[in-house]
């Protein structure tokens, strides 16, 4: 049973992923991102790690794919693209992209990553144990990164009024 | 209390015995020359009578000082490490003993007369304050060399002395003969320093060091490395400095700067510099660098002699008389030694002693000639000046007298050492110096009876006059001393040590050396008297080119000869060369290295600019090749 | 059959390749960002899957980092390709080449 659905989960995100890459139309890739984001947090569950899964689809697919939208929609794209590429570079990022894959595999394979799934209930899956190791063991980086959500902040804040204000109307 | 100087001033150095105030003194006289051109050149540029009092008080200052070194009779060296690298230093030091005695009381006397002749004779030359600059800075370095206690020093004032003469020749720089004169000088003395150079590396190399009180030191000892190359190599500098053959070609040209330059630095001091340091080195001397010494000093004073012969300009015929003199001093030097001393370094000083009084009070009265004749300096457009300038023509012939070798005069004394030491040493070259002799007194006497004697040929000697007292003091001075020079026993002490030196004539050999010099003295005396007949004194020309023109040409022929020679060389050989390299510079150098150069880095600079596409996926592309790079190194493959 | 790890990995590997395939291949900025979020999300499923196979909790944390961290530069960014179209009025990459030379 875990195995079908992994297959179906795996296929549909990578069938996913293949629709915003391939897509014409910005505002099409972007809900296949969408889609591609719901697939992999199945799989996080799959895997055990739900708090993960909901807070990719919360923050990520809820957050994140919303703003790309806002901001395909707010650039005014003129239709999708004309589907102008030259033979050369489709040739050549397909062989880029299969040289990466082949280096991930082989670097898979040389190290062995032989090991059986856990018998046990997965140690991801309490949620008191993730938090307490993020407010023990990595309080640290939250820290620090509650530091770097206020610089982005600012930063965003900086970059939107800057140039409104020198160009006058947008 | 004693009354003789002598004795109170050694009382005096006695009391202060310890020899720093010697040292010191030294260097105070070797310094207020300098001090007197910086502060010429630094303030009083526009102020030429300030500018001559000050060079003026250097140089009796340096007088004073040399005179009072000379009486005290100390012996002193002294030394201060100056440059260190390494094993290798260079210092800066005074070695004081009869032979700097002698020469830097010459140096100062002469100096003194000169600058005081100057005072009068530059009284209206624009340039007053740059010419006494130049003579400051010449008595500076001259100094040097007298002093110099190893032959680094020495060279570094060789140099400076050079320099100095540059200047001065160029004086009066608008005259295009004199920037070529100065500009020869210069070269031709450089080509004699490079081998000065050679020489001094080679000593060091060779015997360990150049310091002259340890190159005594060990010759004393016996420890000195046989070696025929460094005192050959050290004579080239004075071959260029004391203008001996081949490198003679510069010193007539160099009468182009004022005259009392030509008196002071073309006659008496900078180019006997050659021949002192000829002396300072006599311990390295080997028998057939003496042979060669001996041979180039006899022909050059031969060739000079008979170049001096056809000259017209006043100037002229004193500078290859200077010439052969110098000659004489070399010869003297190479003659070697007499009876276990080192005679020919006596008998050359004692030379250049009594040449430099006589030479100098000849040029000076040359000066006094052509400043009284509105600077006409052709002899055969003078004449009479026996009337119109009594007291330069008195001094003038004591000065004649003294170069030809009128018994009782100073130059009598020191040829006739020379001519006993060839008699004794070597017959050939006494034959030729006797000869020589003769025809100094020829030339000489040529020159003094078409200037002086005789009814006056041109305009200007018509009117000639006298030069106020700076320009007559010193010729007095001069004259006393060409007249009394000769007897040694009149100077101080302290030059005892050289006078030791001088081989005096005894006997059947005193007998034949007085009549040989007397002799030719008369000879060519007479055949000169005879010549140039008063009847024919009133032409304007030469008589020796009207009766003999074939040896006329034959003898003009002798002096351009040199000067064809090298201006060949330089033109056809020495220019084609140059353009060569000149080629070589602008195509190999400057074309395939230096733009070479520049064009394999425009073309590093052009491949980098091409990567800066601007587009985003070259950059990632790049970036996968990075990755790759490092999985390949991951791997383990590379 | 159960999974191991390997397949996985293989997953992530591929998603991953898609990702940087989008990068390379298209013009638009944006479909560029969101194929660099992909490969990002490609990491995250790597790290989760070795997380879960080697019994620790520190890849589940790490993935918690990596998303925030994400969400901040998915913000950022887009305001300057924002504020890029606003001076270029294009976000096609090709017409973005003001570096060049």
């Amino acid at each position: 049973m875990a195995h079908f659905l992994f297959t179906c989960l795996s296929t549909f995100t990578v069938v996913c992923a293949l629709g915003v890459v391939l897509n014409k139309n910005a505002v099409n890739g972007a809900m296949c991102l969408l889609l591609c984001l719901a697939g992999i947090a199945g799989l996080f569950i799959q895997l055990h790690a739900y708090l993960l899964g909901f807070v990719l689809l919360w923050v990520y697919a809820g957050a994140v794919v919303m703003l790309f939208l806002f901001i395909v929609m707010l650039l005014d794209m003129q239709g999708g693209a004309v589907w102008r590429y030259r033979a050369f570079h489709v040739a050549a990022s397909l062989v880029a992209a299969a040289l990466l894959v082949c280096g991930l595999d082989m670097l898979a394979v040389r190290g062995r990553f032989e090991a059986p799934a856990p018998a046990g209930p997965a140690v991801g899956g309490s949620m008191k144990h993730l938090a307490t190791e993020l407010f023990t063991t990595y309080l640290l980086p939250v820290e620090v990164i509650g530091f770097l959500l206020l610089i982005a902040m600012l930063g965003v804040i900086v970059l939107s009024k800057r140039f409104e204000g020198s160009e006058g109307a947008p | 209390m004693p009354s003789d100087p002598q004795t109170l001033a050694h009382g005096i150095a006695a009391s202060a015995r310890d020899f720093d105030l010697c040292l010191d003194l030294a260097a105070a006289i070797l310094l207020a020359p300098l001090a007197s051109a910086a502060a010429i050149t630094l303030f009083l540029r526009r102020r030429g009578g300030a500018a001559a009092l000050i060079s003026t008080a250097a140089a009796a200052a340096v007088a004073a000082g040399a005179l009072w070194l000379a009486f005290a009779g100390e012996r002193f060296t002294g030394s201060k490490e100056w440059l260190r690298l390494g094993d290798f230093a260079v210092s800066i030091g005074f070695k004081y003993d009869g032979l700097a005695a002698l020469m830097l009381s010459v140096v100062g006397v002469v100096g003194l007369c000169v600058h005081v002749f100057s005072l009068g004779y530059m009284a209206e030359d624009a340039s007053k304050a740059r010419y006494f600059g130049g003579l400051s800075v010449f008595m500076f370095s001259m100094i040097g060399i007298v002093l110099a206690d190893n032959l680094f020093m020495m060279f570094i004032f060789w140099e400076l002395v050079g320099f100095s003469s540059y200047v001065l020749i160029n004086h009066w720089h608008e005259r295009p003969a004199a920037s070529a004169a100065a500009k020869k000088a210069f070269i031709v003395n450089r080509v004699g320093d490079f081998g000065f150079l050679l020489g001094i590396l080679m000593c060091y190399g060779l015997q360990g060091t150049v310091n002259l009180g340890e190159l005594a030191q060990k010759a004393a000892a016996g420890h000195l490395a046989y070696s025929r190359a460094i005192p050959l190599l050290l004579f080239c500098g004075a071959v260029g400095k004391s203008a001996q053959l081949p490198l003679q070609v510069w010193l007539p040209d160099a009468m182009e700067g004022p005259t009392p330059v030509s008196a002071l630095i073309h006659a008496a001091t900078m180019v006997a510099a050659g021949i002192y340091m000829l002396c300072r080195i006599h311990v390295l001397m080997v028998p057939c660098a003496l042979e060669v010494i001996l041979w180039v000093g006899t022909l050059t004073a031969l060739y000079a002699a008979l170049c001096a012969v056809t000259q017209s300009d006043i100037k002229k015929v004193l500078a290859y008389s200077t010439l052969s003199q110098l000659g004489y001093m070399v010869a003297a030097f190479g003659l070697g030694s007499l009876d276990g001393k080192a005679s020919g370094v006596g008998a050359a000083m004692f030379h250049l002693t009594t040449h430099a009084f006589f030479k100098g009070l000849l040029f000076l009265a040359a000066g006094s000639v052509i400043h009284g004749c509105h600077h006409e300096q052709d002899i055969f457009r003078m004449g009479g000046l026996r009337r119109r300038m009594p007291l330069t023509f008195a001094t003038f012939t004591i000065g004649v007298a003294a170069i030809i070798g009128m018994p009782f005069l100073a130059g009598f004394y020191s040829k006739d050492a020379i001519l006993y030491l060839a008699f004794e040493n070597n017959g050939a070259v006494f034959a030729v110096l006797a000869f020589t002799v003769a025809l100094t007194a020829f030339y000489m006497v040529r020159v003094w009876k078409i200037a002086f004697l005789g009814e006056a040929r041109g305009e200007a000697a018509a009117h000639a006059h006298e030069g106020g007292p700076a320009l007559g003091w010193p010729l007095a001075v001069l004259a006393a001393l060409s007249v009394v020079g000769g007897y040694r026993s009149l100077y101080p002490r302290s030059f005892e040590e050289v006078w030791s030196l001088v081989p005096e004539a005894s006997g059947a050999a005193q007998g034949i050396i007085l009549a040989t010099s007397v002799a030719a003295l008369l000879l060519g005396a007479g055949a000169a008297l005879g010549l140039y007949r008063s009847a024919e004194a009133e032409s304007a020309e030469d008589a020796l080119r009207r009766r003999a023109p074939g040896v006329f040409g034959a003898l003009v022929m002798l002096k351009e000869s040199f000067d064809a020679a090298y201006g060949y060389y330089v033109a056809k050989i020495q220019q084609r060369f140059a353009m060569v390299l000149n080629f070589l510079d602008i195509v190999g150098l400057a074309g395939v290295v230096v733009r070479g150069a520049a064009g394999v880095a425009e073309m590093g600079g052009l491949g980098a600019r091409a990567l800066h596409t601007g587009r985003l996926s070259t950059y990632v592309y790049w970036f996968l090749g990075g990755v790759v790079v490092l999985w390949v190194l991951a791997a383990g493959i590379l | 059959m159960t999974q191991t790890l390997d397949s996985y990995v293989m997953l992530s590997a591929l998603l991953f390749a898609i990702g940087f395939f989008g990068v390379l291949l298209r013009r638009n900025t944006l479909v560029i960002y969101m194929s660099l979020e992909l490969m990002l999300v490609a990491s995250t499923l790597a790290l989760v899957a070795f997380s879960h196979f080697n019994d620790t909790i520190d890849g589940d944390v790490f993935v918690f980092f990596i998303l925030t961290v994400a969400a901040a530069e998915v913000a950022v960014g887009l305001a300057i390709i924002v504020a890029l179209f606003r001076m270029r009025q294009t976000v096609l990459v090709n017409q973005l080449d003001a570096l060049k030379h």
